[in-house]
């Protein structure tokens, strides 16, 4: 049986005993290449579910939809180690009840998506703990490399090209499963500290402050740079603040469900070399 | 012929030590450049990342952050929880081309007006020999608002 | 409209001199929303205080900038000038513009245009500032002490005599602490528990005292004035109100061979038992740990035997609630467990002790009645070496710190043992003697010159057993050569380390603490009692070690800050606190992780049926001390700082 079977199967078990209340996965999308999230409430429409290696998107955040946890009932949604991830921080953070969480996990290999054991998102610490070891070993992205080769103003003429395309569509905020701050920053103009308008020093404003927001929170799902209309590679910001949380603070986001969150949290020693 | 190239640097400062240390620095009547404007905050617990975008688009060259030393926080810890932000922030910040030289931060005790008073000298002698911060200063020309130099 | 004033304060010539002040006067005048701009010689004096005040009456005022000297030196000043003029003193701010300006640069031009950025800036700032009042909070005039040793008796008795209620909760089954376990105490030599069990009696017999022993804190809440205590009173199995301390339960407990912590293991107690025989309250306790009943279903004696029916084997835990406005911590600390010195053979070989065990060999109410004998067989020691800084100053072994005690009670202890056998040999293992104190030095000179101890500059690196002799090896770094010494009985200064669940307590109270456990002051030097946390004070060894004198004056000082608090109605706090947004607040709890003072709680939205619609964050003004970590924090800005607000710092540095 394929795993997108056996999967299809499991959700339909799920729904019928009454488990979960709802399964969020993926559907057939508009092109052949394209997935997109479906919400299963019947055991019947369970057969819609699609699960192949175009299923990209880190769906984690749809669980954080207005009142969706609110009757105590579990929902069950395809994740990706990153995804389950998602939900620790997002349990660590105070958004949602891992126990309302039945996790389908799943994990893409070239092309083939293949199974991962076990149900609750604690049953993933150990494939957790080995991301974090080989985040630790992974080179910095290719593009990220060339930047840091090149000097500061050639840097910020990188980003300033990339950001005066920003049309602040907010595409990337909608699409991160981070972004639920029920008032965003940068809606607050009492004071606006983020210029709204989509001039180039606005932009890089809004791009800054989100990289900053999502330091120590971020999965590197993803979703941002998938969202983003105009391809700014939003992806290699967050992950600089991910490489620098991990070198400095020794910190993997979501590791397990009560990890403090590292710009709340400090340790005496922590590294200062940059400090006059 | 225009005049010397004046840099404009904006301190980010808790009151109970680089405050108090800057303030020792006048009773000391030691001298130091005059291009540093003072923001008096309660604590470095206290200074977002904001601040520094928001000094940079008033036509800032170069942004200084200075509070107690480790261990010396007024508020037992304000000044580890900073600690990590700058970490996080100065790293994005570099990222994204800022120069190094223009975001400074330090511990400046209430004890340290002579600290204070070099720092104010070298980085203002840094961000002179580096020039304005043009490449900010372009954008912010583009929103229509000259920056205030 | 705001209407903002603004004073220019020549300081004589101080800012004069280089400011152009008459420039920046000029400069604010044309300034949006400045209604009026003076510059005066001395607006601190009379006079000038009196002109701010004209001003704020005769044109209404929103707003005082006073551009002068540092708002460290004369913000206060200001502040007090506008609130007589009825102009709340929260909408009065001071540009710096001596200290940070006209005493530090050279150039009058370019002084002059900072000058006026400063200022022009805190005018933008103080456009924002809105009226604060100051936090007035009710004081409940009951002290909490916790630890019933010297620092906790102290200060209880002190709390009390002055008028105040107390309570003072102990942990074991008696008051009495480490003092109560000490022999002679240096540098006078008088009997410990001879000075010692006085107090404890007046303290259990004062009116004001509430005595709460075999108790532990459970739970802290709330903040000075009006803490919320929660403490365990632990199950006794013994009526205290029944119970006549007759001791005849104890004389018939069958579980006899356990060892006595009291006497450090070199007695052994019964199941249900009285800690020692001076107790406050002299009432026993039953281990249940021990006690045959517990372990087996089967027993019961001291029950058959109690003539007043006091024992009551269903007695449970009981949870006491207390109002309370001050708390003193006074915990103590615990001898370092010495299996970290494996070189030194301690628990290997019984004739290998802690200072506290000699002591309770030394102590006349001691398992020897005070006789210096051997626990292995009762000999008396012909050599006894005893090594210092045995743990302390030891990085290596995680305790850089001086224990500050040990060369006192070194001495004391070799004294001792000479007063007892005449002919016995002393050899004390040193690497410096640390004798500074009231009579100390003159101590040590005393045990040297007068009683024969025998001081050895050096460390010892090995100790082992060898024909009945406790072997031991080391250097006397005078001499510069290997020492070797057959004794009969070794003594281990063991270093003074804090109680093994201080974390733990700090925790509970929302105090901090050290690496090591030790609480933490306010100021080590300034504010040496108070702990960060407000109405939170230490004394005692708990902060750092201590010996009596000290623990005892450090007792009264928490007491004389206590009585001050209660000495007024209320407490007046600067009004510079953390406020939250509840509507846009996710509840993340960030803010309440990152708060130094625990002062951020979780609140529940309930809509009016009382359902709970979500949980939001909410700053207790008492609890909150004004650093605005949180704020920062705060991705969605919900959380903001009073005086400090995110519109008032946004509208400075756009107004630099």
């Amino acid at each position: 049986m394929s795993i997108q079977e056996q999967y299809r199967s499991r959700a339909k078990e799920l729904l019928r005993e009454g488990t979960v209340k709802m399964v969020i996965g993926y559907g057939a999308g508009t092109t052949p290449l394209r997935r997109r999230p479906i919400f299963i409430t019947s055991p019947d429409d369970a057969d819609r579910l699609v699960l192949d290696a175009a299923c990209r998107t880190n769906l984690a955040g749809y669980l954080l939809r207005e009142g969706l946890l609110a009757d105590q009932k579990s929902v069950a949604v395809f994740l990706t180690p990153d995804g389950v991830r998602t939900i620790n921080i997002l349990a660590a953070e105070s958004q949602l009840a891992t126990e309302q969480v039945i996790v389908l996990g799943f994990q893409i290999d070239g092309e083939n998506a293949r199974q991962l054991e076990g149900t609750r998102v604690a049953d993933f610490s150990g494939i957790i703990a080995e991301r974090k070891k080989k985040r630790k070993e992974q080179p910095s992205h290719e593009v990220a490399r060339k930047l840091e080769q090149m000097t500061s103003v050639e840097r910020f003429s990188f980003w300033e090209g990339e950001f005066s395309r920003c049309i602040k569509c907010y595409a990337c905020r909608a699409a991160c499963p981070m972004c639920w701050c029920r008032r965003c920053v940068v809606d607050n103009n009492q004071p606006q500290w983020v210029n709204t308008s989509s001039h180039t020093l606005g932009n890089l404003e809004w791009n800054l402050v989100r990289a900053f927001h999502l330091a120590g929170r971020c999965v590197e799902c993803g979703n941002c740079s998938e969202a983003c209309p105009v391809n700014i590679p939003l992806h290699l910001l967050n992950r600089r603040m991910t490489e620098e949380v991990l070198t400095a603070f020794d910190y993997y986001p979501g590791a397990d469900e009560h990890q403090e969150p590292v710009l709340a949290s400090f340790r005496k020693d922590d590294p200062e070399t940059f400090i006059l | 012929m225009s005049e010397p190239f004046e840099p404009k640097i904006v301190a980010f400062v808790c009151t109970y030590c680089t405050y108090a240390g800057a303030d020792l620095a006048g009773t000391s009547r030691l001298k130091y450049p005059p291009n540093v404007r003072i923001v008096r905050l309660p604590c470095t617990g206290r200074i977002s990342p904001m601040f520094i975008l928001k000094a940079f688009q008033k036509g800032a060259d170069g942004v200084l952050v200075s509070g107690c030393h480790p261990g010396d926080c007024h508020f037992d810890h304000g000044n580890y929880h900073a600690r990590r932000r700058w970490t996080a922030f100065n790293a994005l910040l570099q990222f994204t081309g800022v120069p190094e030289e223009r975001v400074k931060f330090s511990w400046i005790s209430a004890a340290e007006g002579i600290k204070f008073a070099e720092l104010i000298e070298s980085i203002t002698e840094e961000i002179r020999t580096a020039g304005p911060f043009e490449q900010y200063h372009k954008l912010i020309a583009e929103t229509g608002s000259a920056a205030s130099v | 409209m705001a209407k903002i004033g603004v004073f220019v304060c020549h300081c004589g010539e101080n800012i004069a001199a280089k400011v152009d002040c008459t420039k920046l006067v000029a400069a604010m005048e044309s300034h949006p929303g400045v209604a009026i701009a003076h510059e005066y010689k001395y607006f601190c004096s009379e006079p000038g205080q009196e002109s701010i005040k004209k001003a704020v009456t005769g044109h209404g005022l929103t707003g005082v900038i006073v551009a002068a000297c540092s708002p460290r030196m004369h913000e206060a000043t200001f502040r007090t000038a506008c609130a007589e003029a009825g102009l709340n003193p929260y909408l009065c701010e001071i540009a710096n513009i001596r200290e940070q300006c006209s005493w530090v640069h050279s150039d009058g031009e370019q002084a002059t245009r900072k000058a006026i950025e400063i200022t022009r800036s805190l005018v933008e700032k103080v456009k924002r500032n809105n009226e604060l009042q100051p936090i007035e909070v009710p004081v409940t005039r009951r002290a909490l002490v916790i630890g019933g040793g010297i620092a906790g008796i102290q200060a209880a008795l002190d709390i009390a005599n002055a008028g105040g209620d107390v309570v003072l909760v102990e942990r074991e089954a008696s008051l009495g602490g480490h003092m109560a376990q000490l022999s002679e105490t240096f540098p006078t030599l008088d009997c410990s528990q001879c000075i010692m069990t006085p107090r404890m009696v007046e303290a259990a017999r004062h009116p004001k005292i509430r005595l709460l022993t075999y108790s532990e804190i459970e739970k802290v809440e709330g903040f000075i004035g009006n803490f919320n205590v929660t403490v365990r009173q632990k199950a006794r199995y013994v009526d205290m109100n029944l119970c006549t301390g007759c001791g005849e339960c104890i004389i018939k407990c069958p579980a006899k061979k356990i060892s006595g912590e009291f006497d450090c293991g070199l007695a052994n107690r019964t199941a249900i038992y009285t800690p020692f025989a001076q107790a406050v309250p002299n009432k026993p306790v039953i281990d249940s740990g021990h006690c045959i009943y517990f372990k087996n279903g089967k027993c019961k004696a001291c029950q058959r035997v109690c003539p007043t029916g006091a024992i009551n084997f269903d007695m449970e835990d009981e949870l006491v609630e207390l109002e309370i406005g001050a708390i003193v911590v006074a915990t103590g600390f615990q001898v370092q467990n010495t299996a970290l010195y494996g070189e030194y053979g301690y628990g290997r070989y019984p004739d290998v002790l802690t200072g506290l065990q000699f002591e309770r060999l030394a102590s006349a109410s001691g398992p020897t009645g005070g006789k210096i004998q051997r626990p292995s067989d009762g000999k008396e020691p012909e050599t006894i070496v005893f090594i210092q800084c045995a743990g302390s100053r030891d990085p290596s072994k995680g305790i850089p710190y001086c224990s500050k005690i040990c060369c006192m009670y070194t001495a004391k202890h070799a004294m001792l043992y000479h007063h007892k056998n005449h002919d016995g040999n002393s050899r004390i293992f040193y690497m410096d003697i640390r004798a500074a104190g009231k009579g100390y030095d003159e101590f040590t000179r005393r045990a040297i010159e007068e009683d024969g101890a025998g001081y050895v500059r050096g460390r010892v690196s090995k100790l082992w057993q060898e024909n009945g002799k406790l072997m031991v090896r080391g250097a006397d770094t005078l001499l510069g050569r290997p020492v070797e010494v057959a004794a009969d009985m070794v003594v281990l200064a063991t270093a003074m380390v804090p109680q093994s669940d201080s974390k733990e307590l700090g925790k509970t109270l929302g105090i901090g603490y050290d690496e090591y456990g030790f609480f933490n002051e306010a100021h080590l030097k300034l504010r040496p009692v108070e702990t960060a946390t407000a109405g939170i004070f230490l004394a005692g060894a708990c902060q750092s070690p201590k010996d009596i004198p000290d623990s005892v004056a450090q007792a009264s000082a928490c007491a004389s800050k206590v009585l001050a608090l209660f000495s007024r109605e209320k407490l007046e706090r600067e009004p510079v606190i953390a406020q939250n947004n509840e509507a846009t607040c996710s509840g993340c709890w960030g803010c309440v992780l990152a708060c130094p003072y625990n002062a951020i709680e979780k609140k529940d939205l309930t809509d009016r049926a009382g359902n709970l619609i979500r949980r939001v964050a909410s700053v207790n003004a008492g609890l909150c001390q004004g650093c605005g970590t949180c704020v920062t924090f705060c991705r969605s800005n919900s959380i903001d700082l009073a005086g400090f607000t995110e519109k008032q710092i946004f509208a400075e540095v756009m107004g630099l």
